[in-house]
């Protein structure tokens, strides 16, 4: 019931998203929703099926040149195609493109699979620059997108709701496919591929099929980004769209189904964010990622899981601690934010240098609309004590919790005695 | 004499240098239930591995109803009706009970490929999946995840995951190893159960398991063959007695 009622409320936003923002915000959510959908796409292979690839980016930017090059066809007559529907041919396009890499990738399992699909998407990549006709060479392909009935394409708000359709729809088709007999397979092939042989199923064909999917819906994805932005270049084929969708994955939790889109949603709106406050934003979220990764192995959808179970179950002490937990949280992250962005502003060559050089001293520089002396102490003594006491609250609250915890398992053992 | 439902001909395996089965001849008869004992190290798994194809034989044949398997990969001789159980567990454990064995189940249908069909509307698939559970009492673990259970829980599982392809042929590989006199009773009425009409090559440890639950014994040693017989011959032969019997028995 909950979950309904949290889904509807997000359908809601989303729906109404475009009455409360401005244009450029509703470009930044529709990069986020595709990215989304990849997430979600990639899932399936690898927190379903139990195979982590990482070449993800190969699939999608294959949709996404599918789908340019649908386009350009459109737009010159070649073909007739309403413009709603151009992203399927990325679907198409992925699928195809999976099928074959994971014929190769999928004799391979662990650590040697995600190499082969590294390998494929690095060699597809390298290959693209020479391959100028369908990649585009470096400055890549454009297209317009031709109106469509009383849509004409030209605002924001109709490409937004075109990909949210789709991404809506796409993750949709994933959730039934769970819900088929051969999404149950495919979790078994995680859990033991062994058992899977050996109840008559043969593994590899079943694992090529598995590939087939998620590349298709990567697919799609890719040519949504195609779709939105009326562009393609063969740089989507690198490591970084491969790594980001593991990242998002992964921060989301693998293990719940929506997990891997609240990842891309949080981590798409984080970077649109804090880019326009500060060049280090890649800095921030690589350590918002390893601390995620360390505290919450699981993924944020399992963090919300388990505060909603805390809720349900009246359980306060654990939501006291977590209430508690945010203040020394708070010290910390502004003391660390303080230092870094005061060491990163003294460090930055062009700009500081020039005025130690004119001025022949430091000037202070300003952070949280503070102006921080770089040559007094205190400017780098409040922001570690901050961190220090931050910590030693931490480790506080954590050490009552393992008295406690300690204390009733005596108490427990005192009348065995 | 009616056809041996599996027959293994001269049938060798090397590692290497190293010859683990020397050349082994059986007949398992259709219907039967048959033991494979042996000390440890003898080779019962590796002859196991064999019939089922994880190995490729290194010489000779293996015949299932008539039919040669050597060579086949698992999922064809699973097919062609020869179904195993493995000394260590293989399940899946984050699934829940039901799920484990519908995934098997679904294969006796020639779900392979469903990728359209939901499975909370597969009636034929859910229904052999209840009867499994019932077959091999877990029903009251249902929705528990297979990884929670305990050990014996387990075995049983295993053994119904063995059964689901719907086999005629059924191998189990040390199926009461590691339970406590209690479990390894429960196990025998439970396997003697689930193979009813089946044809069945169990590999035990136990004297008193194999006694009880099967018409005739093999002996492996080294990996030959030394005898093959019904369980009072076997008792009073005296190469078993010397290579086997002797020392665990007494
Ligand atoms: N893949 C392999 N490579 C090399 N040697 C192997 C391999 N598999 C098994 N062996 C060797 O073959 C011999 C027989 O092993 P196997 O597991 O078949 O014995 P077993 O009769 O099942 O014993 P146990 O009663 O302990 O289960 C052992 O000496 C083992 O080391
Ligand atoms: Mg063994």
């Amino acid at each position: 019931m909950l979950r309904l009622i949290t889904l509807a409320l997000v359908g809601a936003v989303l729906i109404a998203a475009p009455l409360f923002l401005e244009p450029h915000s509703i470009g930044v959510l529709t990069t986020a929703l595709i990215a989304a959908l990849f997430a979600m796409a990639f899932n399936l292979l690898s927190g379903r099926a139990g195979m982590l690839s990482f070449g993800h980016a190969a699939y999608f930017a294959i949709g996404g040149f599918a789908v340019i090059h649908t386009m350009q066809a459109v737009e010159s007559g070649a073909i007739w195609l309403p413009t709603p529907l151009v992203p399927l041919m990325g679907g198409v396009a992925g699928l195809i493109g999976g099928l074959g890499a994971g014929f190769f990738a999928t004799r391979r399992s662990g650590v040697y699979f995600s190499m082969v699909t590294l390998a494929l998407a690095e060699m597809l990549h390298a290959l693209a620059p020479n391959l100028g006709g369908f990649f585009g060479g470096e400055v890549g392909l454009t297209s317009m997108r031709m109106p469509w009935l009383a849509f004409d394409y030209g605002s924001e708000n109709q490409v937004y709701f075109t990909v949210l359709a789709w991404t809506v729809f796409g993750i949709a088709l994933l959730y039934a496919y769970n819900q088929t007999l051969f999404g149950r397979l495919t979790v078994g092939l995680r859990e033991s591929e062994r058992r899977i042989s050996f109840l008559g199923y043969n593994a590899h064909h079943t694992k090529i099929i598995v590939f087939g999917v998620s590349a298709m819906f990567s697919g799609i994805a890719g040519g949504l980004l195609a779709f939105a932005t009326e562009s393609m270049n063969y740089s989507m084929l690198g490591m970084g769209m491969s790594a980001s969708v593991v990242l998002h994955t992964f921060v989301g939790g693998s293990t719940v189904f929506l997990g891997p889109a609240l990842g891309a949603l949080i981590f798409a709106l984080f970077g649109s964010l804090v880019s326009d406050l500060t060049k280090n934003w890649l800095l921030y979220q690589g350590i918002l990622f390893v601390l995620i990764m360390m505290f919450m192995g699981d993924g944020l959808a399992m963090l919300w899981i388990r505060i909603v179970n805390e809720c349900r179950s009246r359980n306060w002490d654990a939501l006291r601690q977590r209430v508690l937990l945010l203040i020394p949280g708070l010290l910390i992250t502004v003391g660390a934010i303080t230092i870094l962005e005061v060491t990163s502003k003294i460090l930055d060559q062009q700009q500081y240098a020039t005025s130690v050089a004119r001025m022949n001293a430091w000037p202070p520089v300003s952070v949280f609309g503070v102006s921080w002396d770089p040559t007094s102490a205190l400017t780098w003594l409040l922001p570690l004590v901050a961190i220090l006491v931050g910590i030693g609250f931490v480790y506080l609250i954590l050490a009552r919790k393992m008295q406690q915890r300690t204390g009733t398992i005596i108490m427990s053992r005192e009348p065995a005695r | 004499m009616t056809q041996a439902a599996i027959e293994l001909a001269g049938l060798k395996k090397r590692f290497g240098d190293n010859e683990i089965i020397r050349g082994v001849d059986l007949a398992v008869r259709e219907h039967e239930r048959h033991a494979l004992i042996g000390p440890n190290g003898a080779g019962k798994s590796t002859l196991f591995h064999l019939i089922s194809g994880l190995y490729t034989p290194s010489a000779g044949d293996i015949l299932l109803n008539g039919r040669s398997i050597g060579g086949l990969p698992p999922h064809l001789i699973t097919r062609r009706g020869l179904s195993r159980s493995f000394q260590i567990t293989t399940i899946f454990p984050r699934l829940s009970v039901q799920e484990n064995l519908r995934i098997a189940a679904m294969s006796k249908h020639g779900r392979r490929y469903a990728l359209f069909s939901l499975a909370r509307n597969a009636k034929e698939v859910n229904r052999d999946t209840d009867q499994l559970m019932e077959l091999v009492r877990l029903s009251h673990v249902r929705d528990k995840f297979a990884g929670d259970l305990t050990y014996s829980e387990q075995r049983a599982l295993e053994i119904g995951m063995a059964m689901g392809p719907g086999a005629d042929v059924i191998l189990l590989d040390e199926p009461m190893a590691g339970m406590s006199r209690e479990e390894t009773h429960y196990m025998i009425d439970l396997i003697r159960n689930v193979t009813v009409g089946k044809t069945l090559l169990v590999v035990e440890h136990d004297m008193e398991v194999v006694f009880s639950l099967c018409d005739r014994i093999s002996v492996l040693v080294y990996g030959e063959l030394i005898a093959t017989g019904r369980p009072d011959d076997i008792r009073s032969n005296a190469r078993v007695q010397e290579a086997y019997l002797g020392e665990v028995v007494a």
